[in-house]
């Protein structure tokens, strides 16, 4: 029930974004958007916190709560940007990723998984929750990345309409797109290190090919390509952007489709 | 009766050169004000003076004396002009001067239409009328209500309607393109190739906006030193313009160069070492001073005069396509002034008409207590209750109409009518003598809003 309130509010977000986008930014539309969707993440916060506390369990194992978990993190990346005034507006991009996310997640059903597994300790606890803060970074990156380069789109074609007027200045895309790869890349670099050091310590398989060690090295090097565009002549802006966009499409697009040629029972997420 | 009258002069009446001769400094206008005062028939002013309309607004409305004291006040500020200041001059009265300021607040009275700045001019405007330390203040409170709710007008008219979309001078659209660049301007630097007019107002607008520093640079120094002082900044020399183009983060081109003076290639070599950000160029020159080519470089901005002049065109096409819904706000808040002023004049006629016929279900009671000497008190209440309940729902379909009857602009008809079926003259001549008008507490009995519109 809490988590369909969640769904509520984000939905309700997102309408006022869009009626924000069709004014062009003008009036308070963005604001209440964006109060909307920190009432959607309050909601949906209270809602896992209940799920710990019930089922004594962190939801971050199971197909269900990991999906909720991630759509949680991307929610609070955009809180983390209420401070940034136009830049606030990512939100557009942010919440329908909320939204589909949450909407799977409620869909599978939010419920604890039914076996607990040896390494499931603290440290898978911290890994688990690293490696999704460092997704939601990349998540929140992409966002900004999409704007960023519909907004030199329109500057490019020299239309001032209300797309334009809507997206925000492309310094403020640029600047929290590349705060939110830094963040991204600490946070899933220390993901992997737990995890690596867990495959030593239980055991476990550290193939390359094993589907989880492929993808999340693939996410890794993609932080990295994104942040490294950024070096070198040219509109290294543009080119992070672009990178940010293709590289969360990878993720995604790689994801599903490991899920579904893997035969490994158990695959993460 | 009308509320108030509006005597003025804006660009639609009068050229710059007689418009200027009517502005008043803030100063000025306090004086203006104040001599108003002593004008007995001003009851409350305000004074809107900008550089597109100098506008007094007093009441009461529909009184000639008035309107002519008003006159007399601008005609002083003017001075001697040739022909007289009459002809200048426009006069409004009671809902025509309601519908103007609204439309005035909106921005559909402006030179450009849908600017923003009129509505912080009219809220200045109150407030000075609002503020004389030691006299009482010369917005009174149908001023107060009408300026808070032309305020409020404005305000939804440029929230809910595109008329103040989009930038509409090149000024502006040099301000929302450099915002939508770069952010904010703190620290941004700017550079000027040539002295023309447009780009110094391009500059204004954009220091307003926090630019860090300004570089001029013209073919004759002295120019560029002029311009440069007036407007805060440092001349270079022609031949420095290379070197100061690498720190530039927006430059504005308005030389009357028969040629092309940034050329490809010259921008490379320019920017070659430079690890600068975005540029944007306004080229406002025709011929161009910048070859178009330059556009086509990382990180360039580049909008020439057609650029500008595209996006101008169609910014004002979509603030005129707003009007009729603009327009249809001003009516929604002139008809609920006009309704709050009319509801004004019907508070005393309702509080007669109540009056009157309590007296006349007194006065039968009396009577009827004497003949019924024996009743017991329990049973005198339920009666006098009885008497009372009756009176309301005797009086509440007329209360209702009368109300009703502001609303569809029949108000002053009914109030007539009722006052003369009702014989209230002579029982408002009666109570009149007694005691104050006591407007508002009453009106708060009967359900009808004469407290002045809350802050908006």
């Amino acid at each position: 029930m809490t988590h369909a309130v969640a769904l509520l509010l984000y939905v309700g977000s997102l309408i006022l974004w869009f009626r924000s986008l069709l004014s062009g930014g003008r009036g308070r539309g963005a604001v209440m958007a964006f109060a909307l969707a920190a009432a959607g993440v309050a909601v949906h916060l209270l809602a896992l916190a209940r799920f710990t506390t019930e089922f004594g369990q962190l939801p971050l194992n199971g197909l269900g709560p990991s999906l909720s978990t991630v759509a949680l993190i991307i929610g609070i990346g955009l809180v983390a940007t209420l401070g940034l005034g136009e830049g606030r507006r990512v939100g557009i991009v942010l919440v329908p990723v909320v939204i589909l996310l949450e909407a799977v997640a409620v869909s599978l059903g939010i419920e604890p998984a039914p076996e607990m597994l040896d390494w499931q300790g603290a440290w898978f606890a911290f890994h688990v929750t690293l490696a999704f803060a460092g997704l939601g970074g990349l998540a929140v990156a992409f966002a900004s990345g999409l704007l960023y380069l519909v907004q030199l789109h329109e500057l490019n074609t020299k239309r001032m309409g209300r797309l334009f007027q809507f997206t925000p200045p492309l310094a403020t895309l640029d600047r929290l797109g590349r705060t939110a790869l830094v963040a991204g890349l600490i946070t899933f670099t220390l993901a992997l290190i737990l995890a690596w050091l867990w495959t030593i310590n239980f055991g476990q398989s550290s193939d390359l090919w094993n589907p989880k060690v492929f993808w999340a090295v693939m996410c890794w090097f993609i932080f990295v390509a994104a942040l490294g565009v950024r070096m070198g002549d040219g509109v290294k802006e543009r080119r992070s952007a672009l990178a940010s966009v293709v590289g969360f499409s990878l993720i995604v697009i790689s994801y599903l489709g490991l899920r579904l040629v893997s035969s490994e029972g158990g695959f993460f997420l | 009766m009308s509320p108030v009258s509006v005597v003025g002069v804006s660009h639609l009446t009068a050229p710059v050169e007689i418009r200027e001769r009517f502005a008043f400094a803030p100063g000025e206008a306090e004086v203006a004000l104040g001599a108003l005062r002593t004008e007995t028939e001003v009851q409350e002013a305000v004074l809107l003076s900008t550089c597109n309309r100098t506008e007094l607004y007093v009441c009461p409305g529909g009184n000639e004396g008035v309107q002519e004291a008003a006159e007399r006040v601008l005609a002083e500020k003017a001075g001697d002009v040739v022909g007289g200041t009459k002809q200048y001059l426009y006069r409004h009265d009671g809902e025509a001067t309601v519908r103007h300021l609204y439309r005035v607040a909106g921005g559909l009275d402006s030179l450009v239409l849908g600017e923003a700045e009129i509505q912080g001019q009219v809220k200045d405007a109150y407030e000075l009328a609002g503020r004389n330390p030691g006299t009482p203040a010369l917005a009174g409170p149908i001023l107060h209500r009408l300026f808070q709710s032309a305020l409020a007008a404005g305000g939804r008219i440029r929230s809910t309607t595109p008329i103040g979309e989009g930038a509409a001078s090149v000024a502006s659209v040099a301000v929302d393109l450099a915002r939508k660049i770069f952010g904010g301007l703190e620290g941004r630097q700017v550079m000027i190739l040539g002295a023309g007019s447009t780009a110094e107002l391009v500059v204004e607008a954009l220091a307003r906006d926090g630019i860090r520093g300004l570089v001029v640079s013209n073919r004759s120094h002295e120019r560029a030193a002029e311009l440069a002082s007036r407007l805060s900044g440092r001349a270079v020399h022609f031949d420095e313009m290379p070197f100061e183009l690498a720190r530039t983060d927006i430059l504005i081109a308005s030389t009357s160069a028969p040629h092309p003076l940034v050329t490809r290639d010259g921008f490379r070599h320019a920017r070659k070492d430079s690890q600068s950000g975005p540029l944007l160029i306004l080229d406002l020159a025709i011929p161009r001073d910048v070859e178009p080519e330059v556009g086509n470089e990382a990180n360039v901005f580049l909008y020439n005069v057609d650029h500008l002049h595209e996006i101008l065109d169609d910014n004002l096409l979509k603030r005129r396509e707003s009007v009729p819904e603009a327009e249809a706000i001003v009516d929604q808040y002139a008809r609920e002034f006009l309704q709050w002023y009319g509801a004004r004049d019907v508070v005393p006629v309702i509080r007669s008409l109540r009056a009157r016929w309590n007296d006349v279900r007194e006065r039968e009671l009396e009577r009827l207590w004497r003949k019924l000497s024996h009743l017991p008190a329990n049973d005198r209440d339920v009666v006098e209750a009885f008497s009372k309940q009756l009176l309301n729902k005797l009086l509440h379909d007329p209360t209702k109409r009368l109300k009703q009857g502001i609303g569809n602009g029949r108000g002053v008809d009914f109030i007539d009518a009722v006052r003369y079926l009702h014989d209230l003259e002579t029982e408002e001549a009666d109570r009149s003598e007694g005691s104050g008008t006591g407007d508002d507490e009453e009106a708060e009995g009967i359900g009808v809003d004469v407290t002045p519109a809350k802050d908006q």
